[in-house]
C-alpha cells in the first residue's frame, strides 16, 4: 500500500483476507447474483431453510473479527444474539400499531446489544486482563443470561405488555414488516434480506479490516504491548471491535426472530455459545471469507445430521473441532485455499499432470 | 351458563341414572360405544369407498418431532416408542375402543362462560377435582383394543416421519418447516418442553397444520390447530393438594424449578391453598443448573412444613432426593411431575423417594389387567424400555385418537379432522377412559395418586376417574365457535390475582 | 439468630467452599503451571463420577476403592490427553482452549451414545448429624474434609518435595528451569495428570450426591470458571483457597436470603468487579504484594 489514502476499492481488495483480484471478484459477483436469483427457482421450503443458514453469517463474521483479527476469543456472540432477539421482540410488540415498529425494534435491538457489549468491554478490556479470562467470562455471561431469562416466567416479568416468557421463550413476535412487505419465515423477502445482510456484513467487514483501524486491530492481536507503545489506545479499540461483533450478532438475532417469530433462553446457552467458535475455528479465523463459507457449511451439516443421524450431531461437531485444531490449525477452508494457491503459483515450466492453459491467471 | 352449572347437569344426570357413577352411565354403555363405533366405521366406509379405492397406495404422512438426543432424550425416546406402537397397531387393523359420545356425553355438553366467573370458585375446584374414590368402583375390560375393520386409516397405512430435533428449539423450528413444506405431512406431534412447543406453535398456525402436544405442562394453550393430550394443573395439582392436605396437614413448602412450569405450578399452589384451608408457608425457586441443595434443605428444616410440594425437574434437580434423604429430611412430598415422568424411583437407590406422592395420568405400575396387557404389548415391541412413562402413554393415546378422528372425518384434510376431534370423542386408554374436550382441545384424564414407599414400591392410594380440563373454559375459551391462537397465563384469571402474590 | 441457625449457616458455607474448591483446584493447578485452560475439566469430573458408579454397580467393589479407581483412571487419561493433544498447544493458549472444548464435546456426547442418558446412582451414605432442630448430612462434612485434605496435600507436594520445587521453578520461568536441567515436559505431563486426577476425585466424591448423566460436568464448570478467574494463576493453591473462601462468603448469605439464583448472579458480579480492579486475580494480587514487600525489604 503506497498511497496515503487508499481508495475504497483498493481497500476492498486489500490483503487481509483470502481472495482478491479481478477473477475472485468476478466469481464473487456471480455467486452473489445466483444467490439473489435463487427465489426464481427455489421452493418456499428451500428458501426458508437457506435463509435459516444465511442469517447466522453476520454473527460468525463478528466472531471472526474479534478472534481472528483481534485476538480476543469470545463465547459471548450467542449472548448478544439473544439480547438482540429479545429486545426486538419487546420493542416491536410494544410499538405494534405503528408502521415503523419492527424497524424501530431492529434499531433498538442492535443499539442495545452494542451498549451492553461496550459496558462489558469496559470492565474487561480496561483492566488489561490475561487473554484466557475473556473466553471464560463471556462463557459465564452467556450462561448467566440464559439462567436469568429462564426464570422470567411469571406475569411480573414483562416490559410494557410483552411477557418475557421465561424458559418457554417469547412467542408470537411479528416478523419485520416494511409497508406491505413482511419478512416472514418462508418468504422470498426474508431470504433476500438474509442474503443482503450476509453480503453487506462481509463487504463491510472486509473494508474495515483493510482500513487503518483494521491494521491497528491486527497489530493488537500480534503484539498488544508494541501497539500500545506506538501510541494507539488498545483498550478502546478492543471495546470497539467487541461492540461491533455484538452488533452483528444481534443483527443475526433479529433476523432469526423474523424467521421463527420466537426467541428463548437456549439461544444463549452452552451449545449456542459454542457454535460460532466451531464455525470460526473450522473455517479459519484469519479469513472472513473462510468463516462465511464454514458457517453456512456447518449449519447445513447440522441440519442434515438432524434429519439423518441426530444422536451423532454433537459428537461429529466436537470431533470436527478437535480435528481441525490438531490437523488444520489454520482452519480447513484457509488451509485448502492456501494449498490451492501454492499449487497454482508453481512456475509454468514445470509440467504437472492435468494442468491446462487455463492457468494464466494472476495469483 | 357457568361451568358449575354444566357440571351440575352432568352430576344430576348421573344421579338419575343408576348407582354406577361411571361417566358412561350417562346413557351410553360399552355396548353402545361399540355399536356407535361400528356404525361410524360402516358409514365412513360407505361414504368414503371411492376415496379409499383411489388412495389405496398413498400413505398418510405422520410427522413426529421428539428429542432422541440432548437433554430430553430419555423422555423423547419414550414418546417415540409410544407413537410407533400405536402406528403399528393401527396399520395392523386395531383401534382403541370408544368413539363419539353423542348427545349427553361429557365434552359435547361443555358450556362456555360468557366471562370469567369470580364467585363459585370453590365449587369449580370441587367439581373439577373432588371426585375422589377410595376403591375401584367398576371393573374395566382388560382388552382396550378393538378391530378397526381395515389396515391403516381409510385404507391408507400410516407412515411415520420422525427426525431428531436434538432438544434444540431452533432445530424444532427448522424441522417443523421441513415437515410442513417439504414432506407435506398430514399431522405433526411434537415437543416435550413447553419451550419446544412454543417455538413451533406459530409455524403450525401460519401453515394451518394440525398439531398435537402430548405432554403434561402448565396449561393455558387455547389454539384452534393444537390439541393437548397431557395433563394440566387442574387435573394434577388440585387433586394432589387435596390428598396431601387431608392426610398430612395445612403447612405447605414449595420447591420449584425456576422456569415457567415451576413458577406457574407454584402460582397454582398458592392460589388453591386458601380454598383447601391450607397455607403456603414458603417457596423456593431453583435454577435448572443447580445440583447441590444444602441451603434449600436447611431452609426447609427451618420452616417446618407439614409437607413439601415438589415441582423440580431436570436431571440436576433430581439430586435433591438422595441429598435430602441423607440429610435426614422426613417430610412427605407431593408432586405433579416426578416419578411418573422421570422414573426417579427406578434411578435412585431406596429410600430416597420414600413418602413421595404424585398424581399421574399414567404409570407403568397401574395394577389393572388392562394396563398389564398394555405393558406386555409395549415391552414385546421395545424390550429395553427403561420405564413406561406418563408421556409415552399420552403419545400412544394421541396417535390412536388422530386415527379415529381421520376415520370419522373421512379425509386427512386438516380442517375436517379438527372438526372431527371437536365432536367429543372418548376412548378407552390403557389408563382408563379419557375424552377430548371440544371447547378447550384438551383431554380429560383418569388421575391416580401414587405413593412411593421406602423400598420404592408404588401403591395407588386413591383415584379420580374423570377430571375435565376446566380452567381455560373458565376464561371463556370455546375453540369450536371462537378460534384463538394463544396461551393463557394464570395472571389473566382474576381469581389468581386474588391469591397469586408471592410471599 | 439462634445458635443452631448459625451452625446451619456455617454448614452451608463449608459446603459451598468445598464445592468451589474441589471443582476448581485441578483446573487452577493446570492453569498455573502449564498456563492452559482445560475446558474439558467438567467432562473429566464426569468421567470420575462415571468410573466410580460403574465400578460400584458392575464390578461391585467397595466404594473407597471405586473412588481410588476414578482418581487413578482419570489421572492417567489426563496424561494421555496431554501427550496427544495439549502438548501441541503450548504456544497457542487460545487454541488449547478451543481444542479442549472439542474434547469436552466428544467426551460428553460419546458417553451419551455409549452409556445412555443416565446411570443408576451410587447410594448416598445417610449418616446424619442432628443439632438443635436441624439435621445435617454428614457425608457433606466428609466432602469438606476431603477438600481441606486435598489442599494440604497439594501444598505439601508443592512446598515440601523436590517435584514441587521443580514445578514451582517451571511456573516461575520455564526457560530458566530447562537451563538448570529440569525436564519441563515431564513436569507438564505430571501436572496435567495431577489436575485431571483431582477432577476425577471431585467426580468420585460427588457421585453419590448427584444424578449420573453425561452433561453433569457443566454444573461444576460454570462455578469453577468463576473461581479460577477470581483466583488467578499466579499461585494455584493460594488462589483456589482464597477465591473459594471469598466467593462462598458472597454467595452463601445471598442464596439463603434471596434464593439460589441471587447467589449465582452475585458470583458473576463479584467476579467482574474483582477482575476490574485485580486483573491477575487474588493470587496475582498477593503475589505482587509479596514482591513489593520483598523489594521494600531490600532497600
Amino acid at each position: 500500500m503506497t498511497e496515503d489514502r487508499p481508495s475504497a476499492l483498493s481497500r476492498l481488495n486489500g490483503p487481509q483476507d483470502l481472495g482478491r483480484g479481478p477473477v475472485f471478484w468476478t466469481a464473487f459477483g456471480v455467486v452473489s447474483a445466483a444467490l439473489l436469483a435463487f427465489p426464481l427457482v427455489g421452493s418456499p421450503f428451500y428458501l426458508s431453510n437457506l435463509a435459516a443458514f444465511f442469517l447466522y453469517v453476520p454473527m460468525g463474521l463478528g466472531l471472526c473479527l474479534v478472534w481472528g483479527y483481534g485476538g480476543i476469543l469470545s463465547f459471548g456472540q450467542a449472548a448478544f444474539f439473544g439480547i438482540g432477539g429479545y429486545l426486538y421482540g419487546v420493542i416491536a410488540q410494544n410499538l405494534a400499531p405503528m408502521p415503523a415498529a419492527s424497524l424501530l425494534g431492529l434499531l433498538g435491538a442492535v443499539a442495545g446489544s452494542v451498549l451492553v457489549a461496550a459496558l462489558f468491554g469496559y470492565f474487561v478490556f480496561y483492566g488489561q486482563v490475561s487473554a484466557w479470562i475473556i473466553p471464560l467470562l463471556t462463557l459465564v455471561l452467556s450462561l448467566i443470561l440464559e439462567t436469568f431469562m429462564g426464570q422470567t416466567a411469571g406475569y411480573q416479568w414483562r416490559v410494557g405488555h410483552v411477557l418475557l416468557g421465561g424458559y418457554n421463550g417469547m412467542t408470537g413476535i411479528p416478523s419485520i414488516t416494511v409497508g406491505p412487505l413482511e419478512f416472514g419465515g418462508a418468504s422470498v423477502a426474508l431470504y433476500l434480506l438474509a442474503v443482503a445482510m450476509l453480503l453487506l456484513a462481509y463487504v463491510g467487514l472486509r473494508l474495515f479490516v483493510n482500513s487503518h483501524l483494521g491494521y491497528v486491530v491486527v497489530g493488537i492481536r500480534d503484539d498488544a504491548e508494541r501497539t500500545r507503545m506506538l501510541g494507539y489506545d488498545v483498550a478502546r479499540t478492543q471495546v470497539v471491535i467487541f461492540a461491533l461483533a455484538a452488533g452483528l450478532a444481534s443483527l443475526s438475532g433479529v433476523l432469526y426472530v423474523s424467521w421463527g417469530n420466537y426467541v428463548n433462553p437456549s439461544s444463549m446457552g452452552l451449545y449456542a455459545a459454542t457454535l460460532p467458535v466451531i464455525w470460526t475455528a473450522v473455517g479459519g479465523r484469519s479469513s472472513l471469507l473462510a468463516v462465511l463459507v464454514s458457517t453456512i457449511a456447518l449449519k447445513w451439516l447440522a441440519d442434515t445430521l438432524a434429519v439423518r443421524g441426530g444422536e451423532y450431531a454433537f459428537l461429529i461437531m466436537g470431533a470436527l473441532l478437535l480435528g481441525t485444531m490438531l490437523f488444520f490449525p489454520l482452519g480447513i477452508v484457509v488451509s485448502l485455499a492456501r494449498s490451492w494457491r501454492r499449487r497454482r503459483s508453481v512456475p509454468a515450466g514445470r509440467p504437472e499432470a492435468g494442468r491446462g492453459a487455463g492457468d494464466r491467471r494472476s495469483p | 351458563m357457568t361451568n358449575d352449572e354444566t357440571n351440575g347437569i352432568a352430576s344430576s344426570e348421573r344421579l338419575d341414572a343408576q348407582e354406577s357413577p361411571r361417566p358412561e352411565a350417562v346413557g351410553i354403555t360399552r355396548r353402545d360405544f361399540m355399536k356407535a363405533t361400528a356404525a361410524t366405521a360402516a358409514g365412513v366406509a360407505v361414504l368414503g369407498a371411492p376415496a379409499i379405492a383411489r388412495a389405496q397406495a398413498q400413505a398418510i404422512k405422520f410427522g413426529l418431532l421428539e428429542d432422541r438426543s440432548g437433554n430430553f432424550a430419555i423422555f423423547g425416546l419414550n414418546k417415540w416408542h409410544g407413537t410407533q406402537l400405536a402406528i403399528k397397531e393401527i396399520n395392523e387393523g386395531f383401534t382403541l375402543d370408544g368413539g363419539v359420545q353423542g348427545p349427553g356425553g361429557p365434552g359435547v355438553h361443555a358450556k362456555i362462560a360468557a366471562k370469567p366467573p369470580t364467585q363459585n370458585i370453590k365449587q369449580t375446584v370441587d367439581n373439577g377435582g373432588a371426585q375422589t374414590r377410595d376403591d375401584v368402583v367398576w371393573t374395566e375390560s382388560a382388552e382396550y383394543l378393538v378391530k378397526s375393520g381395515e389396515q391403516g386409516v381409510l385404507g391408507r397405512k400410516i407412515e411415520l416421519i420422525a427426525p431428531d430435533p436434538q432438544s434444540d428449539n431452533t432445530q424444532f423450528q427448522a424441522l417443523a418447516r421441513r415437515l410442513i413444506l417439504d414432506e407435506k405431512v398430514d399431522v405433526i406431534m411434537a415437543g416435550f418442553a413447553s419451550a419446544e412447543r412454543e417455538a413451533i406453535r406459530p409455524i403450525m398456525d401460519q401453515n394451518k397444520m394440525l398439531y398435537f402436544y402430548n405432554n403434561q405442562y402448565e396449561g393455558g394453550v387455547a389454539d384452534k390447530n393444537t390439541f393437548c393430550t397431557g395433563a394440566v394443573p387442574e387435573q394434577q395439582i388440585v387433586p394432589v393438594m387435596q390428598y396431601m392436605i387431608k392426610n398430612f396437614g395445612p403447612r405447605i413448602y414449595t420447591l420449584a424449578a425456576d422456569y415457567n412450569f415451576g413458577q406457574l405450578s407454584a402460582a397454582w399452589t398458592r392460589a388453591m391453598a386458601p380454598l383447601l384451608n391450607a397455607e403456603v408457608i414458603g417457596e423456593e425457586f431453583i435454577p435448572l443448573s443447580v445440583s447441590q441443595f444444602s441451603s434449600s434443605i436447611a431452609k426447609i428444616q427451618q420452616a417446618k412444613p407439614s409437607w413439601l410440594m415438589m415441582y423440580i425437574t431436570g436431571q440436576n434437580h433430581s439430586n435433591f432426593y438422595p441429598q435430602a434423604n441423607a440429610a435426614g429430611l422426613q417430610f412427605p412430598m407431593g408432586s405433579s411431575i416426578n416419578i411418573a415422568q422421570g422414573y426417579e424411583h427406578r434411578r435412585f437407590a431406596p429410600p430416597a423417594l420414600n413418602r413421595f406422592h404424585v398424581t399421574a395420568s399414567y404409570m407403568e405400575e397401574i395394577p389393572t389387567p388392562r394396563n398389564k396387557l398394555f405393558v406386555k404389548r409395549w415391552r414385546a415391541m421395545f424390550a429395553d424400555e427403561p420405564y413406561l412413562a406418563m408421556e409415552g402413554h399420552s403419545a400412544y393415546v394421541a396417535t390412536h385418537l388422530y386415527a379415529k378422528a381421520v376415520r370419522l372425518a373421512g379425509t386427512t384434510e386438516k380442517a375436517k379432522v379438527i372438526q372431527a376431534l371437536e365432536s367429543g370423542i372418548g376412548v378407552e386408554a390403557p389408563a382408563g377412559w379419557v375424552a377430548m374436550d371440544p371447547a378447550t382441545h384438551h383431554l380429560s384424564q383418569y388421575i391416580r395418586l401414587a405413593r412411593c414407599d421406602e423400598k420404592h414400591d408404588i401403591t395407588f392410594m386413591t383415584e379420580w376417574p374423570h377430571i375435565e380440563p376446566w380452567w381455560t373454559r373458565r376464561l371463556g375459551v370455546n375453540l369450536v365457535n371462537k378460534p384463538e391462537y394463544k396461551q393463557y397465563v394464570p395472571d389473566e384469571d382474576p381469581f389468581f390475582k386474588m391469591f397469586g402474590k408471592k410471599k | 439468630m439462634s445458635l443452631p441457625y448459625l451452625v446451619s449457616l456455617l454448614y452451608q458455607y463449608a459446603d459451598n467452599v468445598a464445592f468451589l474448591l474441589l471443582a476448581a483446584l485441578g483446573l487452577m493447578i493446570i492453569l498455573g503451571v502449564v498456563d492452559v485452560i482445560n475446558l474439558a475439566h467438567g467432562e473429566l469430573i464426569m468421567l470420575g463420577a462415571y468410573t466410580t458408579t460403574l465400578a460400584y454397580h458392575r464390578a461391585h467393589l467397595p466404594l473407597p476403592l471405586c473412588m481410588l479407581l476414578s482418581v487413578v483412571g482419570v489421572g492417567a487419561f489426563g496424561m494421555l490427553l496431554e501427550r496427544t493433544v495439549i502438548r501441541r498447544f503450548y504456544r497457542d493458549r487460545l487454541g488449547a482452549l478451543v481444542a479442549t472444548w472439542g474434547i469436552s464435546l466428544i467426551l460428553s456426547q460419546g458417553t451419551l451414545l455409549l452409556l445412555g442418558p443416565s446411570l443408576i446412582a451410587v447410594p448416598l451414605p445417610d449418616w446424619t448429624v442432628s443439632y438443635g432442630g436441624y439435621s445435617f448430612g454428614a457425608y457433606r462434612l466428609l466432602l469438606f474434609g476431603a477438600a481441606v485434605g486435598v489442599v494440604l496435600l497439594a501444598w505439601w507436594v508443592f512446598y515440601r518435595t523436590r517435584l514441587g520445587v521443580r514445578t514451582r521453578a517451571t511456573m516461575q520461568n520455564a526457560e530458566m528451569a530447562r537451563a538448570v536441567g529440569v525436564d519441563t515436559r515431564r513436569i507438564y505431563l505430571y501436572t496435567f495428570g495431577a489436575g485431571s486426577a483431582l477432577a476425577g476425585l471431585t467426580g468420585a466424591l460427588y457421585a453419590p450426591t448427584t444424578t449420573i448423566v453425561p452433561l453433569m460436568g457443566t454444573t461444576f464448570v460454570d462455578v469453577a470458571f468463576i473461581t479460577v478467574v477470581v483466583g488467578g494463576g499466579a499461585n494455584p493453591i493460594l488462589g483456589a483457597l482464597t477465591s473459594s473462601a471469598l466467593l462462598a462468603l458472597i454467595s452463601t448469605p445471598l442464596s439463603t436470603a434471596l434464593g439460589t439464583f441471587a447467589g449465582r448472579i452475585g458470583l458473576l458480579v463479584a467476579a467482574l468487579a474483582i477482575i476490574r480492579f485485580l486483573p491477575r486475580g487474588l493470587s496475582g494480587y498477593f503475589h505482587d504484594l509479596q514482591r513489593r514487600r520483598m523489594a521494600a525489604a531490600r532497600t
